[in-house]
């Protein structure tokens, strides 16, 4: 099967980040740059699949030029080509630039390729602005069927048997190909690279794709295009510092708690 | 990472360490405490290639410059000591067949290596051991066999092992030139391991004696000449001290990096300890040990990769960062107080690692009679 995993490069989610004062904006200068966490899922997932019924992995992003990085990455631990939608046009989208521009891509590296995609993935969000949009919108533009939220995926007559998990659970979908699946976090990690997988990666060559090279529309992209504007970023609110309890025994302390609690009305 | 390495391998250098922070540095401490093999452990260490580091290209290595390698093993020390030196070890043994082996066994070695992921270097007995000469093994021809009777002891990798390279007596008559140098492979009849060795530290390597008792192996085995055992076995040390050097290095980092988390964290006086200029000097004084023995590893390892003498370089390299591995782990442990005498905080097992690399590829003594070996010359 031929095998799209979408990526994007994103701030490192395990550090504190704070707000620029003077921009009002995230502070992300000093921050480091990962892959998207759940674009990681889908890539492992989508190599476990390719290992076990055989097929290629492309990867794409819409990102700026340093997102080269985390494609490389990628090509490290699983995908066979890379492709960078590198365009001015595609700064600062919202989540339907950011599919649109994707639709596009798919249809141009299709093209290029001479293949068709059966099973695009998208992480089930970005761990930046965790939206869980971009999937969902792309599977619509490009009319396609789509499972959000999976966790496993096997082959099927006519498709895929994919495990889609719920609050509750988890529900078994049948789906045709060529589809949308969004990942969400399987029971495994993803692999590490190889010393050598690392140093095959650096010659892979991941060719740059222009919004005119695609055939984009600029105007429904960009901050000009976007559906959705950003009025104003909040951090979010720092936790109170909590109170301490501890009288001479502990049933004092419990009695005392649960005191405070039926002054504060919590029951 | 204050090794000067070629930029594109940064990328390595940042895949190794951060495996090592999140899949060997906490794990290992159980170990540490059974002494149990973290074969789990291993095995992906294995599987991302960390024991093919220094198989050359032509061989089905990866081709890397040796600074590099140094800079990713201490990654490795820096985690865990014990793990480093592993395959510091391995690597030892594969050392031998590079320096004096033939293109058949430089290629039948690195397959084994590659398929295995370990390999260890017999040279120690129990009446010689910084008189490595005394050996008592021997080795007799027999046909296009030689026949193997003897015992190796603190051989690290004993038991998981793809090959040993093994030194014995070919003539007692002739001292030194009576040694040769010999690839056993595992599996062979006749070599056996003893019981692993409850270590003080570098628990999660594992040290036994290594058995020999009429194991018979192909004369073709014999590595480079009949008498040269010896030589190849002080060149094989020359070229492999300076790796253990920096696997001290890693240990030394890591009781800077510690320490610099502890002070700043615990407050005394109303102030964080870091706020103490008589602590910001010991923790400058470990900096300037750790940098200088990094550094000196780094030195040493050039010289060999321009193929010029490096023999006293790689003697400095191990003896300085031995001693400044145990000083670096005794000062973190000031640092950190009573807490830093706990098994409950991890500064004390630094200081159980580091005692080692005074002692083994050649204790601190015999380095420097090497240096001064070389000086008088
Ligand atoms: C954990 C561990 C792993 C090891 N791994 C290996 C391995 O993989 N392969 C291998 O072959 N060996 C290995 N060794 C053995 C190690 O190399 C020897 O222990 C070391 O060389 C010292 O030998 P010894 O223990 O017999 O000490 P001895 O030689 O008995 O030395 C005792 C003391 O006398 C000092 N001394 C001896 N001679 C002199 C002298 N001429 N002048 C001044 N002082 C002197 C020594 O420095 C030391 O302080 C390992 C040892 C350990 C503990």
């Amino acid at each position: 099967m031929e095998i799209l995993v979408c990526v994007k490069q994103v701030p490192d989610d395990s550090v504190e980040i704070t707000l620029d004062k003077s921009t009002g904006m995230p502070a992300l200068d000093k921050v480091a740059v990962i892959t998207n966490a759940f674009d990681g899922y889908a890539l492992e997932m989508a190599t476990r699949f390719k290992e076990a019924h055989g097929g290629n992995i492309t990867v794409v992003s819409v990102g700026p030029e340093k997102a080269r990085d985390t494609l490389r990455n990628c090509c490290s631990v699983g995908a066979n080509a890379a492709y960078l939608v590198n365009d001015a046009a595609c700064e600062n989208s919202d989540t339907y630039g950011t599919a649109y521009a994707l639709s596009k891509a798919v249809a141009k590296i299709e093209a290029e390729k001479g293949v068709k995609f059966d099973i695009i993935f998208c992480g089930k969000e970005t761990t930046d602005y965790t939206s869980s949009q971009v999937g969902p919108m792309l599977a619509e533009i490009m009319d396609i069927p789509q499972v959000t939220n999976i966790i496993a995926l096997d082959p099927a007559e006519g498709g895929l048997s994919v495990k889609q998990e719920t609050e509750e659970g988890y529900n078994m979908v049948d789906v045709a190909t060529p589809c949308v699946v969004t990942v969400t976090k399987p029971s495994y990690d993803p692999r590490y690279p190889t010393m050598k997988s690392k140093m095959a990666a650096r010659k892979v060559q991941i060719p740059d794709i222009t919004a005119a090279d695609m055939g984009a529309d600029a105007s429904l992209m960009g901050e000009a295009g976007a559906k959705c504007k950003v009025v104003k970023v909040f951090e979010p609110a720092k936790k109170e510092a909590g109170v301490k309890i501890k009288e001479e025994t502990v049933e004092e302390t419990v009695a005392k708690a649960v005191a405070m609690m039926s002054d504060a009305k919590v029951f | 990472m204050a090794y000067a390495i070629p930029e594109e391998n940064y990328d390595l250098l940042e895949t190794v360490r951060e495996f090592a922070q999140k899949e060997i540095k906490e794990q290992c401490k159980e170990y540490d405490v059974s002494g149990e093999f973290p074969k789990e452990i291993y095995d992906a260490a294995i599987e991302m290639g960390l024991h093919t580091l220094e198989i050359p290209e032509e061989y089905g290595g990866m081709g890397l410059d040796k600074v590099t390698v140094a800079a990713l093993i201490e990654q490795i020390g820096i985690a865990d000591a014990g793990f480093g030196t592993t395959f510091a070890a391995t690597g030892l043994a594969y050392k031998a067949v590079l320096a004096a082996g033939n293109e058949e066994q430089k290629q039948r070695c690195a397959d084994i290596l590659t398929e295995t992921g370990f390999a260890a270097f017999c040279l120690t007995e129990p009446m010689a051991g910084s008189d490595a000469a005394n050996s008592k093994t021997t080795a007799v021809k027999d046909g296009d066999e030689y026949i193997l009777n003897g015992r190796k002891c603190f051989i690290t990798n004993a038991g998981v092992a793809g090959f040993y390279v093994v030194t014995a007596m070919t003539d007692k008559t002739k001292g030194t030139k009576g040694m040769s140098a010999f690839i056993v492979e595992d599996g062979t009849p006749g070599l056996s391991v003893g019981n692993h060795e409850n270590k003080m530290g570098i628990r999660c390597s594992t040290t036994a004696d290594v058995v020999f008792e009429d194991c018979r192996i192909p004369a073709s085995n014999l590595i480079g000449e009949e008498g040269q055992g010896y030589k190849i076995a002080m060149i094989t040390l020359d070229m492999a001290r300076p790796y253990m050097g920096c696997v001290a290095v890693g240990i030394a980092q890591r009781a800077i990096d510690e320490a610099i988390a502890y002070m700043k964290e615990r407050v005394q006086f109303g102030k964080p300890i870091a706020a103490n200029q008589g602590l910001q000097f010991k923790l400058a004084d470990m900096q300037i040990k750790c940098e200088t023995a990094r550094q000196m590893v780094a030195h040493a390892v050039s010289l060999q990769e321009t193929d010029k003498k490096y023999s006293m370089e790689s003697s400095i390299a191990k003896a300085y960062a031995g001693d400044v591995a145990m000083e670096c782990a005794s000062e973190a442990i000031q640092i950190f107080g009573g807490y830093g005498f706990s098994r409950e905080y991890p500064v004390e097992k630094l200081l159980r690692d580091a005692k080692i690399f005074q002692i083994f590829e050649g204790t601190n003594e015999i380095q420097k009679i090497v240096i001064a070996n070389n000086l008088l010359r």
